[in-house]
């Protein structure tokens, strides 16, 4: 080697050192700078999650069930429910109830903060709850109905006064109903609250971007910060299902929710897949306010009209199970009855119809159904074409409002089909399929009182007594045989994620992050 | 202008698109007859098959065997692109004839709002159209016709005008020959062969946008079989029908080359008229050949 080129040499080293000291630097300044939930010299780590945006950011406005999932990541809940539906500590890390059940006093933790800053005390949860009962818009005054007065006794003491005994209520405070937003943000502008969420949840929002996505940061401030181990949250709808694999490969999202027909595509592609129990159960909703289902003729020859299991077969891919009720087997509110009254049989069907005067393909109706519903419709028009019922298929176009606007307001439909995600108590589910403000009961606000005194021996029931889980089937038999809506298969959560995402945390009736952490 | 066909056929191009038109009307109107199933009929045992002798192209998610569907989609999709052509030859050729005739006003008039057509992005012309009008092929398909109209206006004005200007026409009228008279005798047979060769390319381009606005699920209704539902239905399951979206994609792409091939061909023997059509092989290897002393 000549002198030249070992000088080039040494000095090639030298510069190589000195550019690995600097970059060795520079990274290990950045680390050590960077917010980081997993320890100072951890990266700060990010979640993608393909989702749904909620209907509304604020928990008095929010409309679906689903909502429940994307609310709670900006907003807890007074309780919260154990994957088994008991009731924990959340922002009231206690609460007891009066000798006569009438009265509920919540004790909250000292010193909760919302993300605005303002204290999160017994004023804020008055304030809420009494937004929630008087607000001209809010979607909870079906469920804080026994609720008759709300007082605050401290600064952590609140006490809900019932217009009755009730013992689902500190259950019923686990999900939206209890998700406490701030006062001062309600005051100030209370529009603002449905695109831009104020709480005391486990993220704060810092980007909203309506029908797209919302980007949140870690809230340092929650009670139960030290179980967040994600320090940016981005929330995006999900995309066209035939994309969610590829998606999920390349990075653009950790996690997802599966089509039952990808398992075996995410499987092979080196994703998670995680099956897990859910409270969703689907249906065909019937609107007994629209000809020909003011019948009851009809709406009895249609109890016999669905195949179940081919809808578990085709849609869930055998994941779910056939049901004739809003509850999956398993769940306490099941009623094994129920599945007994109404099996399949098309030529009764047939026979029902012709008493009601249809003869073959004398009747015509209009399915509904939502775009990503369009499967179960097509399936559903097959099964009545069996029993000589004509039908044609208007498919409600995505996006967060259109199906809500549609069937959940204005009720049009005169057969839809549609799903419920399932609520933190049974009741709370109950009266939102069946219930006289029901979202989901398409026949609103038809609800027969035989079904509301069910419901009511429920609420008297407390939780732990022995009769309590007689008392609840007994409501779900009621709301059943009183509703011409036939509910048709339930259906696990089936969610993928990437490799460097951890065990997820999949409650039946919601996603939580607590514990989930991701690596980058 | 059996001569400018005729002499359009001669090309082996031509020959082949004809060939896969004939094909491809056939199916639109028999297709459904020939259907070896019932393209409607579900069988939740068979879900997502590959090739078998019983179903040559598999089944769909639904059971429903996807040979049959093809066919069957044939009409529809071959008559959604027919009626956006109609549509749009009715409104564009007609006012562009009778824009040479009918004075400056009529004139400026039209020409503004083909203008105006022809700033309009098909797609989503067509999907407001069906958010407004709802879903619905002939909705979707009048809104692209209302849109290619521009197309056929300015093709059959630009050959009216310059046969309207040429001398024997204006001899024509000398002699006491009616507008009408003039239009059927002289320019008719200018303006056709234009229409023909815009007809052809436009029939492909709408065939296209049929297929991606049925792709996207908008203008059909379910379960109506149609090529880009088809062809969607099988991205959505790529997986386990690899091969699926493999024979939709080629019937689309072969009608719509056939049919530009058409136009191509019939531009060729338009602008050749009167000389033997020569292939473009053949036409390079002249151009090639040193001019001049």
């Amino acid at each position: 080697m000549s002198t030249t080129a070992s000088r080039f040499a040494a000095r090639a080293v030298r510069t190589a050192a000195i550019i690995t000291a600097a970059t060795l630097l520079v990274s290990g300044c950045a680390a050590s700078s960077g917010a980081s939930s997993g320890g100072d010299d951890a990266q700060p780590t990010t979640l993608r999650w393909a989702f749904s945006l909620p209907t509304s950011w604020d928990p008095v406005t929010s409309r679906t069930g689903n909502d429940i999932n994307t609310v709670s990541l900006a907003y807890a809940s007074l309780t919260q429910i154990d994957k088994d539906g008991n009731v924990l500590p959340s922002l009231a890390e206690s609460w007891k109830y009066s000798d006569d059940g009438k009265n509920v006093t919540f004790t909250l933790r000292p010193d909760l903060v919302f993300t605005d800053g303002t204290p999160l005390d017994a004023e804020a949860v008055k304030a809420f709850f009494e937004r929630g009962k008087t607000q001209e818009d809010s979607f909870l005054k079906d469920q804080l109905a026994t609720v008759d007065t709300v007082s605050a006794d401290s600064d952590v003491d609140v006490t809900l006064h019932l217009t009755g005994v009730d013992y689902q209520i500190p259950a019923l405070v686990a999900g939206r109903t209890g998700a406490i937003s701030s006062e001062k943000a309600a005051t100030d502008d209370v529009a603002k609250l449905s695109t831009w969420p104020v709480g005391a949840g486990p993220f704060k929002i810092t980007e909203f971007v309506p029908e797209s996505h919302a980007t949140f940061e870690k809230n340092p401030d929650y009670w139960d910060a030290d179980n967040i181990h994600i320090d940016t949250f981005e929330l995006s709808v999900a995309p066209d299902p035939a994309t969610l694999v590829a998606g999920i490969q390349s990075g653009s999202f950790d996690v997802a929710t599966l089509p039952a027909a990808k398992i075996d595509e995410a499987k092979a592609s080196g994703l998670t897949v995680t099956v897990a129990p859910s409270l969703a159960v689907s249906d065909v909703s019937i609107n007994a306010n629209k000809a020909p289902f003011d019948d009851p003729k009809v709406v009895e020859a249609f109890r016999y009209a669905f195949d179940r299991q081919e809808f578990v077969d085709v849609i869930t891919q055998g994941q779910g199970a056939p049901t004739s009720q809003p509850f999956p087997e398993g769940n306490p509110a099941y009623n094994p009855e129920v599945d007994e009254l109404w099996s399949y049989d098309p030529d009764k069907a047939k026979q029902l119809l012709k008493d009601a005067g249809y003869g073959e393909g004398d009747l015509t109706i209009e399915i509904t159904a939502a775009s990503f519903s369009e499967q179960g419709a097509e399936i559903a028009q097959s099964q009545l074409a069996k029993i000589g019922v004509n039908s044609t298929i208007s498919l409600v176009p995505p996006g967060s409002s259109t199906w809500q606007s549609e069937v959940y307001i204005a009720k049009n439909p005169q057969l839809a089909i549609d799903g419920t995600i399932g609520r933190e108590t049974p009741v709370q589910n109950l009266l939102a399929v069946y219930g006289p403000q029901g979202i989901m009961n398409l026949s609103g606000p038809n609800a027969s009182d035989a079904f509301l005194a069910a419901l009511q021996k429920v609420r008297e029931t407390p939780l732990d007594d022995p009769g309590y889980q007689a008392a609840l089937q007994d409501a779900v038999k009621a709301g059943v045989e009183q509703s011409p809506t036939n509910y048709i298969y339930s259906s696990p959560w089936i969610i993928a994620s990437s490799p460097k995402v951890s065990e997820l945390n999949l409650l039946p009736s919601q996603f939580r992050w607590e514990d989930v952490t991701v690596t980058q | 202008m059996i001569d400018v066909l005729r002499a359009a056929l001669r090309l082996p191009s031509a020959k082949i698109a004809v060939g896969i038109l004939i094909v491809i009307a056939f199916l639109a109107i028999f297709g459904p007859l020939v259907a070896p199933f019932d393209p409607y009929a579900q069988n939740s045992k068979d879900l997502l098959q590959g090739p078998t002798l019983e179903h040559w192209l598999g089944t769909d998610d639904l059971g429903r065997d996807v040979f049959s569907r093809l066919l069957a989609g044939s009409t529809v999709s071959v008559l959604a692109a027919m009626q956006s052509v109609v549509v749009g030859l009715v409104l564009g050729a007609l006012p562009g004839l009778l824009s040479v005739y009918l004075g400056r006003t009529f004139e400026w008039i039209t020409l503004r709002i083909m203008d105006s057509f022809i700033t309009l992005p098909f797609l989503v012309f067509a999907i407001a159209m069906t958010a407004l009008l709802g879903n619905g092929l002939t909705q979707a398909m009048v809104a692209v016709g209302i849109l290619i109209a521009p197309a056929f206006y300015r093709v059959t004005r630009a050959a009216a005008l310059t046969v309207s200007h040429s001398q024997y026409v204006e001899a024509a009228q000398l002699f006491g020959a009616t507008t009408a008279w003039v239009v059927r005798k002289h320019v008719w047979k200018k303006v056709f062969p234009a229409i023909a060769v815009t007809t052809a390319s436009m029939t492909g381009a709408s065939l296209v946008i049929v297929s991606s606005l049925t792709f996207l699920g908008i203008g059909i209704v379910p379960p109506e079989p149609t090529w880009g539902g088809l062809l969607a239905t099988d991205l959505g399951n790529l997986y386990q029908r690899p091969f699926g979206p493999v024979v939709p994609a080629l019937v689309i792409i072969g009608t719509v080359w056939a049919l530009n091939a058409l136009a191509d061909a019939l531009k060729d023997a338009t602008t050749d008229a009167g000389a033997p059509p020569v292939s473009k092989q053949k036409r390079r290897e002249l151009q090639a050949v040193p001019h001049g002393a």
